[in-house]
Order: C-alpha cells, then sequence, then structure tokens
C-alpha cells in the first residue's frame, strides 16, 4: 500500500491524525523535497524533528528520485506499506499525480490522505476562494529562457473579475542549464523567488503587452511562511510590495480582481499603512 | 628605377639562414640595410621620402637604406596606391622563389643567389622540408615612371606605391593559412607551373579566393624548364602556355559576378605573365609590344593582341594573317617576337657565342657590366635575362595596373565581408574605405611574439584608423549583436608594422593596410573584428570559411607528469596560433589535436613542443579520424519521450537530408543568419522544400552551424515558443554526441512533429525539457536506419608512367580508387585523381614512395564524408566494430545505450 499524505504547511505538528497513524504503520517513510518547503525548512534538526515525531526514519527523495526512480518506490509498496510525505496537500503539486497513475498501473494501491495547501490558506487575507481564477505558476526568468505564457492567464483572470494566485518557483537540487546541455549533472545552488523578484518580472513581462492586465498600481496581497507562527501577509500595491521585506521562504503572491466590501474589509487588515 | 623593400615578418622565427651577408639594425627610428651586392649597384641616386629625417644613400660597392618609419608610414595614407595581394599556387610551383626574386631586385638578396634563398620561409622547418608552412609578408615601395604610368586608367596618388605581398603555403595541408591571408588581400598573384599546369591546390585555392571576391592575375612560371630541359619548340610552348591559361579560365569563368567583372585573364590583355622564378626573370606581353610597336606602327593595346593567339606573321611576306599560311617562315605572333628571341637569348649564353651574343643585346638595349661580361654558361644566361626582363618590374606593373587597390576592391567586397545591413555606416565605411569613419578591422590571424606566450593580433583595417592606446570594441567569433557574449572593450597597446625583424611602433594604421596590435591576445582565439568603443551597433565582419576539415585527430599527454600545466597552456597557444587547429579535452581527460592532416599534425606537434612547451617532451597517440553519424532513411515510426515528471511529451522523426543540402550548410549558402526568405527559396528551388516548411526551421547544430537541423512540423500547439530553446540546446548537445559513438551528426533533419505540454511554465523548463529533447532526437536517429560516414581524400598523384602499376597497387590496398587518369601533355607524367579514405592516409605517402622507387608524391585533401554501407546496429559488422572502438577510446560503455532508454511508449 502506497500512502501519500500531506504534512500541511506549518511544521511537523500540522499533519493530521490519520496521517500520523498511517505513517506509524509504514515500514518505509519518504518525504518529498522539491515541490515545496515546510516552513521549518530541511535542515537536519528540521528532519529530525519530524523523525522524532514519528518514530521512524525517513528517506529524502528529490527530484530525481520521485521522477526517474519512482519505479523503485513503487516496487517497496506492493510488498509493504510505503508513505510519501508531501508538503501541502498531496495534489497541490501536479506532479504527483504521475506516480497515483503509475501506481495504479502496476496494481499498487493508493491511499491518499489530505492536508492544507496554499491553494486553499490564501484565504486567509480575505479574498474569497470562489473568486479565484486559474493559477499560475512565476518561473525564474534566464536570460534566455523568459516564458510568460502566465501573463495572458493573469489577463484572463482580470477580465473576469477574477483574483489570481501566484506559485513562485523554487530550485532545490536543479541542474543548471549549462550542465544540462553538457551532459553532466552539477547542482545549482538551491533558490526561492521572492515577492519582490516575482513583481520584478511581472512588470517586466506587462512591458510587451500593449494594454497590460495590471500595473504598478494594482492591488495584490503578498504572503510568506503561510500557516506557520511567523506567517506575513501584506496588501498593498505592486509599487508598495517592492519595497517589503517580507524574509524566509517560501513567499506566493495574490493578484486581486474585482472585491466584495466584505473582502475590502478584510484586506483592510492587512493594507500597508492601512485603515 | 627607384625600388626598396619594407617588409613585414608574418611568422615566429628570425631568418638566420637567409642572411650570410651583414644585416644591421640600429637603435630605434630606422633599419640599416646593408647588401654587399656590386651587380645590383646602379648609378648612385638619391632617395629620399619627403618627411624622412635622413636622405638615402648608394655608393658604389654596396647599398645603403634608410627607411624611417615616417615614410613608410606615409605611403599608408595613399589608399590608391597600395595593393594588398597574396601569392598562392600548388605546393611546389615556385611561389617562394618567384617572391624571392621579387625582393632580389629591391637589394636584400644578391641576384645571382635569387632562387635559391627562399626568403620568405623563414622557418628552419620549411627550409629543411623545401615547403612554405606559415604565411608570410613583405612589403615592396614600387616606384613607376611617368612613362609607365601613362596608360593607367585609375585613381592614383603620385608615382610611389607600397605592395603588401604575402606569401602562404602551396601545400593542402596548411591551406587555413592561405584563408588568413586571402581575407586580408584584395588581388592574387595565382603561380602555375607551365609543365604541370593548373593542379588540385591551385584550384581549391582559386575558388577560394574567387569566393572572397579577390582579384586573380596569373602567372606561367618555370618558363626555363622550357628552355633548357625540355627544349620544346615554339608552337608547341605556345600550346601548352595556353592550355595551361585556359584552365586556369574555366575554373574562373564558373565566378560570374557583375561586380567583380570578369576575372578570366589574358595574356592579351597584360594579365598573364610568364616567368622563370628561378632565374629571376619575367615578362607580360606589354613588355614586348612597348618594344614593337612602334617598328609595326600600331599602338600597344594592338601589338599585345597580335603577340597572342590566332595572329601569324611572314617575315618574308612581312603581312599579318589569322593562319597559318604554311609557308616555314610564318609563324605565330608570339613565337615569332617573344618565345624564340628569348630561346635565342638563351642559346646563345649557354653555348658561350660572346661574339654574337654582344650585339643582340645591344639591339635590345640591354647594357652590361664589364665585370659581367667575364661571366660564363648558365651564370651568364641568368644575369642576361635579369637585366633584359627583370621579373620584378613585369610582375609588380602587372599587379599595380591590374590588382586593385583597397579603395577600389573594397567597394564590392563589402558585401562580403559585412554581415550587418548593407547601408549602415559601418558598411559605408568599408566600401568607401574611409579612413574617418569608424574602424573596422578584421584580426585574421595570431602570430606568437619573441616574448614567450604573447601573440600579435595581425589583421586588415577595413575603416577608419587603429592608434596606440585606442579603446576598442572586440567582437569575437560568437558575438551575437546586442548580447555580451564574446564581446569585450579593452585598449590596444601598440599598433606595430614590422621593419625587417623588428617592430616598429607607429601612432596610427589607417584603412587598408595590414597591421599588427600588442595587447589584445588574451581576449581574441583566433579570429576577431575590431570597432570603436562608442559603436555599439555595429556588426562583426563575416567568419573566414575554411576550405579543410580538421579531421585527423591525436590524443597528447606529458612524459613527465609534472609537465602537465606546461601542456596545457602549450595547447590553449598553439590553437591561437593555427587558424585551423582544434584542441579538446575528451570525456575521459585526453587532450586531443585536430588538424587538416598527418603533416598539418606534424608541425603542430613540433610548433607545440618547441615553441610552447619550451621542449618538455609528449607522448602522442596514432592518429584517429574523426566520423560523423548520419541516417538512411526516415524514421520508421514517429518516436515520443516523455520529460521526467511525465508531464511534458516530444514527438518527432528524423530523416536524411536532400542531397548537397549538407554541403550548402558546410559553404554558409544556407546557415542561422540568413534573411529566411532567401534561404527559403534556395531550399525550395534547389531542394524542392515547401516554401512555409522553410520557415520553420528552428536551428542548425552541432556549435549552431553545423549540417543538422531541427524544423517545426507542429500544428496549433499553444507555448511552443517557450519549449523552443529548451528544444534547440538538447538538440545542440545530442548533434555534438550523436547516439551511435558520441562523434558529431551530419546531414540529419529532425521534425518535432507534436509537442504535449504541462499546463504551467514550471513544469516544463529546461530542467525538463533540455534532457527529453536530447533523449528523443537520439531515439529517432536510431529509428531512421543511422550508419556512420567517414572522411574521404581526394589524392593528386603526378608520376612517370612507370610508376603507375605500383600507385594503383598501393591504391587498392588502401581502399582507394582511382577515378581520372590523365596524360599531361607534351609530358611523360601522369596525372591520377582517387579517393582515399583519411583512415588509410596515414603512411600512405611513404608507402606509395616505397612502392614507385620515390617517383610518385601524392597530395591529399579532404573531399567529402562517404557513407559506410554496414548497419552499425547489427553487432559483428564493420561499423559496428568501429563504433566499438571509438566508444572504447572515449572511455564509454562499449554497448550503445539501447533505444529503449531514449523512447517512451504510451
Amino acid at each position: 500500500m502506497l500512502y501519500i499524505i500531506g504534512l500541511g504547511l506549518g511544521d511537523e505538528k500540522d499533519i493530521t491524525l490519520r496521517g500520523l497513524e498511517a505513517v506509524k504503520r509504514c515500514n518505509k517513510v519518504y518525504l518529498e523535497a522539491y515541490t515545496s518547503l515546510l516552513s521549518f525548512g530541511l535542515s537536519s534538526d528540521g528532519l529530525s524533528t519530524l523523525e522524532t515525531l514519528f518514530g521512524k526514519v525517513i528517506t529524502i527523495a528529490d527530484r530525481e528520485t520521485v521522477e526517474e526512480r519512482a519505479d523503485e518506490i513503487l516496487s517497496e509498496a506492493r510488498v509493504s506499506d510505503v508513505a510519501f510525505l508531501v508538503v501541502g496537500d498531496p495534489f497541490g503539486a501536479t506532479t504527483h499525480t504521475d506516480l497515483v497513475v503509475r501506481a495504479k498501473k502496476l496494481g499498487v494501491f493508493v491511499k491518499v490522505v489530505h492536508n492544507a495547501s496554499v491553494m486553499t490558506a490564501v484565504g486567509v487575507c480575505g479574498l474569497q476562494l470562489y473568486r479565484y481564477g486559474e493559477t499560475v505558476s512565476i518561473p525564474f526568468f534566464t536570460e534566455t529562457w523568459k516564458p510568460d505564457s502566465f501573463y495572458e492567464k493573469i489577463q484572463r483572470n482580470c477580465m473576469l473579475g477574477l483574483h489570481t494566485l501566484c506559485l513562485l518557483d523554487i530550485r532545490v537540487k536543479e541542474p543548471s542549464l549549462e550542465s544540462l546541455s553538457r551532459g553532466r549533472k552539477q547542482y545549482e545552488p538551491p533558490r526561492y523567488m521572492t515577492i519582490k523578484t516575482a513583481i520584478e518580472q511581472l512588470l517586466e513581462v506587462k512591458q510587451n503587452h500593449t494594454q497590460p492586465a495590471y500595473n504598478e498600481d494594482t492591488i495584490c496581497v503578498g504572503f510568506a511562511r503561510l500557516g506557520s507562527e511567523d506567517q506575513m501577509v501584506v496588501a498593498g500595491s505592486m509599487k508598495q510590495l517592492l519595497t517589503v521585506d517580507f524574509g524566509a521562504p517560501l513567499h506566493c503572491l495574490v493578484i486581486v480582481g474585482e472585491t466584495h466590501p466584505v473582502e475590502e474589509e478584510m484586506l483592510g487588515f492587512y493594507t500597508l499603512g492601512g485603515n | 628605377m627607384c625600388f626598396h623593400l619594407f617588409w613585414e615578418q608574418v611568422s615566429t622565427s628570425f631568418f638566420p639562414h637567409v642572411f650570410g651577408r651583414p644585416y644591421i639594425v640600429y637603435g630605434s627610428g630606422f633599419v640599416l640595410l646593408t647588401v654587399w651586392d656590386k651587380m645590383n649597384c646602379k648609378e648612385p641616386k638619391p632617395f629620399s621620402f619627403a618627411s624622412a629625417s635622413s636622405t638615402f644613400t648608394r655608393s658604389v660597392s654596396n647599398v645603403v637604406v634608410k627607411f624611417t618609419v615616417d615614410g613608410l608610414r606615409r605611403i599608408m595614407d595613399y589608399k590608391h596606391n597600395i595593393r594588398n595581394m597574396s601569392v598562392i599556387a600548388h605546393v611546389d610551383h615556385g611561389k617562394s622563389t618567384l617572391t624571392d626574386s621579387l625582393v632580389a631586385a629591391a637589394g636584400i638578396i644578391a641576384q645571382e643567389v635569387a632562387g635559391d634563398v627562399r626568403m620568405t620561409d623563414t622557418r628552419a622547418d620549411e627550409a629543411e622540408r623545401g615547403i612554405t608552412i606559415k604565411s608570410t609578408g613583405i612589403s615592396l615601395y614600387y616606384e613607376m615612371s611617368d612613362e609607365s604610368l601613362k596608360s593607367y586608367k585609375g585613381e592614383r596618388q603620385g608615382n610611389e606605391y607600397l605592395i603588401n605581398l604575402i606569401d602562404s603555403p602551396g601545400h593542402v595541408d596548411f591551406s587555413s593559412e592561405v584563408t588568413a591571408a586571402l581575407r586580408i588581400t584584395d588581388g592574387a598573384l595565382v603561380v602555375v607551373d607551365c609543365v604541370e599546369g593548373v593542379c588540385v591546390q591551385t584550384e581549391t585555392v582559386l575558388r577560394q579566393a574567387l569566393g572572397e571576391r579577390i582579384r586573380p592575375v596569373l602567372t606561367v612560371n618555370k618558363m626555363d624548364r622550357c628552355f633548357l630541359e625540355l627544349q620544346v619548340d615554339g608552337e608547341e610552348a605556345y600550346q601548352t602556355f595556353q592550355r595551361v591559361i585556359e584552365n586556369a579560365n574555366v575554373i574562373m569563368a564558373t565566378y560570374e559576378d557583375p561586380l567583380l567583372g570578369d576575372v578570366q585573364v589574358y595574356p592579351e590583355k597584360g594579365t598573364v605573365a610568364f616567368s622563370a622564378g628561378l632565374h629571376g626573370w619575367a615578362f607580360t606581353l606589354t613588355n614586348f609590344a612597348k618594344m614593337y610597336a612602334s617598328k609595326f606602327g600600331v599602338d600597344e593595346s594592338k601589338m599585345m593582341e597580335r603577340l597572342w593567339g590566332e595572329n601569324f606573321f611572314d617575315p618574308a611576306t612581312k603581312k599579318w594573317t589569322t593562319k597559318s599560311t604554311g609557308s616555314a617562315t610564318c609563324k605565330r605572333g608570339f613565337v615569332q617576337f617573344c618565345y624564340e628571341p628569348i630561346k635565342q637569348i638563351i642559346n646563345t649564353c649557354m653555348n658561350d657565342q660572346k661574339d654574337k651574343l654582344w650585339p643582340m643585346l645591344q639591339k635590345l638595349g640591354v647594357t652590361m657590366k664589364a665585370e659581367e661580361k667575364d661571366l660564363m654558361g648558365k651564370a651568364l644566361m641568368k644575369r642576361v635575362m635579369q637585366t633584359w626582363l627583370p621579373a620584378s618590374s613585369a610582375l609588380l606593373e602587372m599587379m599595380i595596373f591590374h590588382l586593385p587597390s583597397p579603395a577600389t576592391a573594397q567597394k564590392y567586397r563589402v558585401e562580403n565581408l559585412y554581415e550587418g545591413p548593407l547601408d549602415d555606416q559601418y558598411a559605408n565605411a568599408i566600401r568607401n574605405c574611409d579612413p574617418e569613419g569608424p574602424l573596422m578591422l578584421y584580426v585574421s590571424k595570431m602570430i606568437p611574439a619573441s616574448d614567450k606566450g604573447r601573440f600579435f593580433a595581425f589583421g586588415r583595417v577595413f575603416a577608419g584608423k587603429v592608434q596606440t592606446g585606442l579603446k576598442v570594441r572586440i567582437m569575437g567569433p560568437n558575438y551575437v549583436p546586442g548580447e555580451k557574449k564574446d564581446l569585450y572593450v579593452k585598449s590596444v597597446q601598440r599598433t606595430v608594422i614590422w621593419m625587417g625583424k623588428k617592430q616598429e611602433t607607429v601612432e596610427d594604421v589607417p584603412c587598408g593596410n595590414t597591421v599588427a596590435m600588442v595587447g589584445l591576445d588574451q581576449f581574441i582565439t583566433k579570429n576577431a573584428t575590431l570597432t570603436n568603443e562608442k559603436e555599439t551597433d555595429a556588426h562583426p565582419i563575416r567568419a573566414m570559411k575554411f576550405s579543410v576539415s580538421p579531421v585527423v585527430r591525436v590524443a597528447v599527454q606529458c612524459k613527465v607528469a609534472s609537465d602537465l600545466p606546461k601542456l596545457v597552456e602549450g595547447l590553449k597557444r598553439l590553437a591561437k596560433s593555427d587558424p585551423m587547429v582544434v584542441c579538446t579535452i575528451e570525456e575521459s581527460g585526453e587532450h586531443i589535436i585536430a588538424g587538416a592532416g598527418e603533416l598539418h599534425l606534424e608541425i603542430c606537434l613540433k610548433d607545440l613542443v618547441d615553441d610552447f612547451m619550451g621542449g618538455a617532451e609528449i607522448i602522442k597517440s596514432d592518429p584517429v579520424v574523426s566520423f560523423r553519424e548520419t541516417v538512411l532513411e526516415k524514421s520508421c515510426r514517429i518516436v515520443m519521450s516523455k520529460s521526467p515528471n511525465k508531464h511534458n511529451r516530444l514527438y518527432m522523426e528524423a530523416r536524411p537530408m536532400e542531397e548537397g543540402l549538407a554541403e550548402a550548410i558546410d559553404d554558409g549558402r544556407i546557415g542561422p543568419r540568413d534573411d529566411p526568405k532567401v534561404r527559403a527559396k534556395i531550399l525550395s528551388e534547389e531542394f524542392g522544400w515547401d516554401k512555409d516548411l522553410a520557415k520553420k526551421i528552428w536551428c542548425f547544430g552541432p556549435e549552431t552551424t553545423g549540417p543538422n537541423m531541427v524544423v517545426d512540423m507542429c500544428k496549433g500547439v499553444q507555448y511552443l515558443n517557450e519549449i523552443k530553446d529548451s528544444v534547440v540546446a538538447g538538440f545542440q548537445w545530442a548533434s555534438k554526441e550523436g547516439a551511435l559513438a558520441e562523434e558529431n551528426m551530419r546531414g540529419i533533419c529532425f521534425e518535432v512533429c507534436d509537442v504535449v505540454l504541462h499546463a504551467d511554465a514550471i513544469h516544463r523548463g529546461g530542467g525538463q525539457v533540455i534532457p527529453t529533447a536530447r533523449r528523443v532526437i537520439y531515439a529517432s536517429q536510431l529509428t531512421a536506419k543511422p550508419r556512420l560516414l567517414e572522411p574521404v581524400y581526394l589524392v593528386e598523384i603526378q608520376a612517370p608512367e612507370q610508376a603507375l602499376g605500383g600507385i594503383y597497387s598501393v591504391l587498392n590496398q588502401k581502399r582507394g580508387h582511382v577515378f581520372e587518369e590523365m596524360q599531361r601533355p607534351g609530358t611523360p607524367l601522369y596525372n591520377i585523381k582517387a579517393y582515399l579514405p583519411v583512415i588509410e592516409s596515414f603512411g600512405f605517402s611513404g608507402t606509395l614512395r616505397a612502392a614507385t622507387s620515390g617517383q610518385a608524391f601524392p597530395q591529399c585533401v579532404f573531399d567529402h564524408w562517404d557513407m559506410m554501407s554496414s548497419d552499425p546496429l547489427e553487432s559483428g559488422s564493420q561499423a559496428a566494430n568501429l563504433v566499438t572502438e571509438i566508444r572504447k577510446r572515449k572511455g564509454l560503455k562499449e554497448q550503445m545505450t539501447p533505444l529503449s532508454e531514449f523512447e517512451d511508449k504510451l
């Protein structure tokens, strides 16, 4: 049996009771460590906190393990119980649907334990979850690679008056492009996109369009370390948010669409220099 | 005639063996040349440069020349009076010897030894082998008389001319030197042996020259062989010369270029000279026409026409006819008036019939010095001919009259040279050879300097001026306008010209001239375009295309492990000093040197050890040959690969390119920087492509210019542009290291059939798509009947009939095949052309010499890639064995990676 268990957003204590029981039942525990990050990070004691709580040894599964060696995990799951821990909700990060598909094909039973995800936790700022449009990711731009397809999606959301949740790129143990083209694997140091970078890139992309969907004065909400004790939520114009230091990762950003009076009231609590 | 010499040493070493005579260099400012040649002395005549601080004097027993840098610098401003030209020919057709006789007239080498000295072969190994390896430059100063300039129609500034002459190697292995020389010259003196005619290297270089829009003039050399060795009669000689000229014209006629005009050469127009480099004499029909014109009462140009072609004269009837009348006294104009008088003089000299000789010479207006009259036989003949028909004036006048000045040449060469729009200020400055315009300078060569490890950047100024201290923008070969890659801004520490072995610093060098610069060597690998710092919108000058490719490689390592840093540094310098050699490090850590042929590699290794590593010993492997990977058919199915996260799928097919397309890409006719419309036109008209498809080429590779490409065949895929760069990156990697043996791919067209992408940009980034593109490319290669290509040389062998048997048997044994065998008309020599796999060419010359008792000399030049018919995927086949061998050598797994590793199934 393969248990895919959501860990929630904050620290080790966010695991659900059902999840904890499942972990304790398992012989082998993997922690997926590249699509997101627990707020206490991947430091050695962070991992050991989890291990103490579960009373189990945890194996870190990086991108290569999950993408290229998933068969190993699955073949273990055929004969015993294996837990696959995912930060947030198991299906918040899309890549894991592939794991389920492959497991089903191999005849491995899969059980999913849900948890809170950034997709729902952004509700804290008061914008109604019903009023969100398509979620976009903002990747790190490089000299040559500047994908801007997210712009069209934001534009569509804006036209419909919907809010847009922007997930910001994280690069953990990513091979550098240069090494990829040479065929050797060398990893870049881990990087996490800050709200500042995201807004800069958003504004850069906007310049290529004549009737921009947003501008410096568009109201946004920035979130840092959602779900943890020191989470930070700040609302303000893009220009204002550029000056805010949100501190440690992870960050995400919501571009505000048309608002309901109650939404505005809630937002007011977070607005910079607000009323 | 004042005729002097500045010279330019475009090579590593000095030439102690050249001068057994005094050559004195004084402190800065001028060079003093002292030559002991009393033969060479004319009556004392002051020679002066207007701005020169000291005057020039000659005395009776020696020549003292004082050149100031200022004097040389002054002529450099007369852009109409400069001729930049290269001397090109097949190996051993007498190029260097002919160059000597030009220099001899300037009084540096005694005329008696001219022909034996090889002034421009400055390296000990060049002298030893009797061939030229590095190109060498000499600047000649020539003053024309008003009389001789009377018929000159072009623009000129006074009578002084500066002729920059570059002697380049004739051996095919060193053609890259020729390429570098051609780029910086505007005209070419093509030297052809009157007996051997146009050979493979003459043809290769001539085509290259015409491709660069270099105007040629021809000299039919080694005339002395006709008179002394072969003793042919006039009519037969005429036929031979006619054939040689015709052969050259056949090649030139294929280059129709409205801007350059007719590039064919005609003796009757004065663009063909007849020379005997060894004896230091030469003539054009102009010389003879001048002699006879008054006698026949016609003008010179009319006379010249009569001296060539179907014009016969019968002294008995004193009538010109266009056909031989059959009478014994009726002879062709050329025979009657040029060939026979020379023959007569030569024979009279050789037979020491001095009583007959002096009156004849007097008639010709040739006066000999008293002491010269004591000479006998050959020495007398040489001396007489040199006085009567000096090679220097015939050849130099031909160059001045018929080769273009930089001002003329750059008008049409700008199209070949400049990559950017042809109407911007840079193109205009090049076109007008404008010294006031922005600097445009092409560095064609890096020349090792005498102080260890430094290089001069040598090149030609096409526009503007370069001066000491100037801040320049250095655009390397990989520079793309608007980007920062391969771009530096640095100061020129010194601008230098060569005077003798001494480099003289000059304040500045204006356009139309060659220059060497100090202080840029760390920023230029092999060549580059320089412009002013502020000219940020300038495009670079087009990179040179080499006619040969580095297909032979050796691995080197040092004998003593602690020499490794020396080796690494030495390889870097070697790569810099030779335009063609490629030094790389293999996956296995081996250092590889790739060159054009065995000889080229041998010279490279010698330079490496002696000049760049201070004599540290190295061990070299047996030479190995580069292969290419290609496909025979279209992939048997559309193959698919999934990205690591399985959310992106690429579908692709491989197919062989149309015949000739890979070559067109090699030649640069089709490439990444073309105008897409022009490219579409060529592709649709010549290769039968659909016009729309031709616009969908994503890229070429490897190295973005190689003969493989990716074409987008997708219909309506969203966000395709976002992954294009990643696919291109994967393709560059894959086309460089094919699936069979990690050799370069060649002639494969990859068609992207369909793409399925993840909805979110983060999940379809480079990390996901680059490896997937590579895998799908390999999968499509492996499903399209992959094959190996091996490089094949065209070998030309000249040998007498009795050696033919030996040649055929050696060629058979080496998998070669003969495709042409021709007897050289009028000689017992046969000319054989054959194809020979490069891999079989190692030791070929040796075996051939042994089998023919030294009578056959092969010239190998890379010709084409030949497909090996056996299937590399079928174990035990010849190709499969080769693949295993290459993989083993490269330190790869011996077994090829199976298709299932690259292709994903749904």
